[in-house]
């Protein structure tokens, strides 16, 4: 199994940081200890950046820029199998930023994925379970958008089709009248060419996670009492029946009059229950926070099968909301591999910790 | 800023596809440095060009003459007039031209479905291509619009309307280019000329 990990890393006039350069343990957690409002998930966050090239809290690159400052900075020396790479991201408050592996610009962000990769757990993973099913689509999609380019192109024909077939659902306002309904036909045909494929590309992953994501929350529940032995199911469930493209064109005349299209990959779910109960309305606030660990883990898990290489866990304030026994079963199941993670004071269980770091007010220290 | 006409005459070539405010202003200033006749003649070919041509009455390429003329390919008599090229843009027809591999005519639509932009079958020369298939004794129309979602959508409506006719109709291919390595090819590209690979023989 290749190991990938950060040696060191340094940010400029990132969020609250002016500068600050910190080598990193190659394997197991370091722990980075501080207040709230200290800058841990800051950092977390521009480990996120380098790898991902967009923030996991899904702010825009000018918000990521140290007030006062017009750009931010962030390096990594990454490597993987003796060999390494240097990993530069430019964000800027005006105009677009820039990021290079090796000093030559990233053209594609498949190229990027291909030399690191990154899991991060944060607290609002629980909307992974408790949130709508944009959120568990966007899980699924940013696995799948892992495994290679492929899926990535059919999802963005399927978005285009889309919108192509919703701006001529607007323009018919209600009935469709000569050519429009022949043109209707093209973009039926051509959202259920691209959807099928996307929907059986996710179908195909939520299969693959349900024995890991089982297996998962089974370990991180061994301790919880009355929760043991709850059977996990996990369903990819499609907002059509039969062929995608039957049922849009079955579906045409409501989509008509909503000017939307009512059903396809963008109105899908991913149905997860526990006891046979869904997990969403009737698991406690304590299984829900297990299950997002155990899809976290999953995807881990699967990532680092199918990619060859671990990915850096990035773990942000997840140990605070468990109680001493998950805190605990998760501490035990964490793959091997780089992993940082953020806590406010140390945790109650004793973590196999490689390093210790402590941040204040934009600082970090050993 | 600049004086009243200096601002227009950016302004004006601002509003050109592909020109940005920069090189709108330097594209402005270098004619104003240059002789007055350059100057000239530039405007005398714009005013000229946009007199003289017209659209083919018969396939809608850009041609040179009263309204309702004809290309000079349309007009060629030793062009194949069995074998009609569809293509979105005039610029198109150039391109296909200079492979020399192709002797029918075109038809150009002058753009591809696009429900955002507002365009569909009626805003397209569609009428008009149907029309020429019986006139002109077609039997291939080759499909040649750009391949990506909309050209295909083009294609595949155009597709549907042309199964009723006597006539063949195929798809311009996708693949790699010729003369290029494998490992500058995008995944994309790469996976569909995949997808149609052929048999040797």
């Amino acid at each position: 199994m290749t190991i990938v990990h950060f040696d060191w890393l340094s940010l400029k006039d990132f969020r609250n940081y002016r500068f600050v350069e910190i080598a990193l343990a190659k394997e197991g957690i370091t722990l980075f200890i501080g207040a709230n409002g200290a800058g841990k998930t800051n950092l977390l966050e521009a480990v996120g950046v380098l790898a991902t090239w967009q923030s996991f809290r899904g702010a825009p690159p000018e918000a990521m820029v140290r007030e006062g400052a017009s750009q931010a900075v962030l390096r990594g020396q990454v490597s993987r199998e003796g060999r390494s790479v240097l990993v530069e991201a430019e964000l800027n408050r005006l105009g677009r930023g820039r990021l290079q592996l090796n000093h030559q610009a990233v053209r594609k962000l498949q190229d990027l994925r291909s030399a690191l990769a990154v899991t991060v757990f944060s607290p609002d993973d629980l909307e992974l379970v408790k949130g709508g099913p944009q959120h568990r689509r966007e899980y699924l999609d940013d696995l799948l958008a892992s495994f290679g380019p492929k899926y990535g192109a059919a999802r963005s024909q399927m978005e285009r089709a889309l919108k192509q077939r919703n701006a001529l659902l607007r323009a018919a306002k209600g009935a469709l009248r000569g050519a429009m309904a022949m043109t209707m036909d093209v973009w039926d045909a051509k959202l259920a060419e691209a959807g099928e494929a996307v929907a059986q590309a996710r179908q195909e992953l939520v299969e693959a996670l349900v024995p890991r994501v089982a297996a998962a929350y089974g370990r991180l529940s061994r301790w919880a009492p009355g929760s043991s032995g709850e059977a996990i199911g996990l369903q990819y469930q499609r907002s059509w029946q039969g062929g995608l493209l039957d049922a849009l064109q079955a579906a045409r005349p409501e989509d008509l009059r909503r000017a939307v299209t009512t059903l396809g990959p963008q109105r899908d779910d991913m149905v997860i229950t526990l006891g046979g109960l869904p997990a969403r309305l009737q698991a406690s606030q304590g299984e829900q926070r297990s299950l997002a660990l155990a899809l976290r883990l999953a995807g881990h898990g699967l990532v680092t099968d199918q990619g060859g290489s671990r990915p850096v866990l990035l773990l942000d304030d997840v140990f605070s909301e468990l109680d001493a026994n998950r805190c605990a079963a998760l501490a035990e199941s964490l793959p091997l591999g780089q992993a940082l993670l953020t806590a406010t004071e140390p945790p109650a269980v004793s973590l196999p910790l490689a390093a210790r770091a402590r941040v204040a007010a934009g600082v970090i220290e050993r | 800023m600049y004086a009243a006409s200096v601002q227009e005459l950016i302004d004006e070539l601002g509003r050109l596809p592909g020109i940005g405010p920069k090189s709108a202003q330097r594209i402005a200033f270098y004619i104003l440095k240059s002789p007055a006749e350059d100057a000239r003649r530039l405007a005398a070919c714009i005013t000229a060009a946009k007199t003289k041509v017209t659209w083919c009455a018969r396939c809608f390429n850009v041609a040179e003459g009263e309204a309702g003329v004809e290309c000079e390919i349309c007009t060629d008599p030793r062009r194949d007039s069995s074998a009609l090229c569809v293509v979105e843009e005039p610029r198109d027809v150039v391109a296909i031209e200079k492979t020399g591999e192709f002797r029918g005519r075109y038809h150009v639509l002058q753009g591809a479905i696009s429900p955002i932009d507002g365009i569909g079958p009626d805003q397209l020369r569609v009428r008009e291509l149907l029309a020429r298939i019986d006139a002109e004794g077609v039997k291939e129309v080759i499909l040649c619009t750009n391949p990506n979602i909309e050209g295909d959508a083009t294609a595949l409506y155009l597709a549907s309307l042309l199964k009723h006719l006597p006539v063949k109709v195929t798809r311009i291919a996708s693949g790699l280019p010729v003369g290029g390595d494998l490992e500058y090819a995008d995944e994309l590209t790469l996976g569909r000329a995949l997808e149609g690979r052929r048999e040797l023989a």
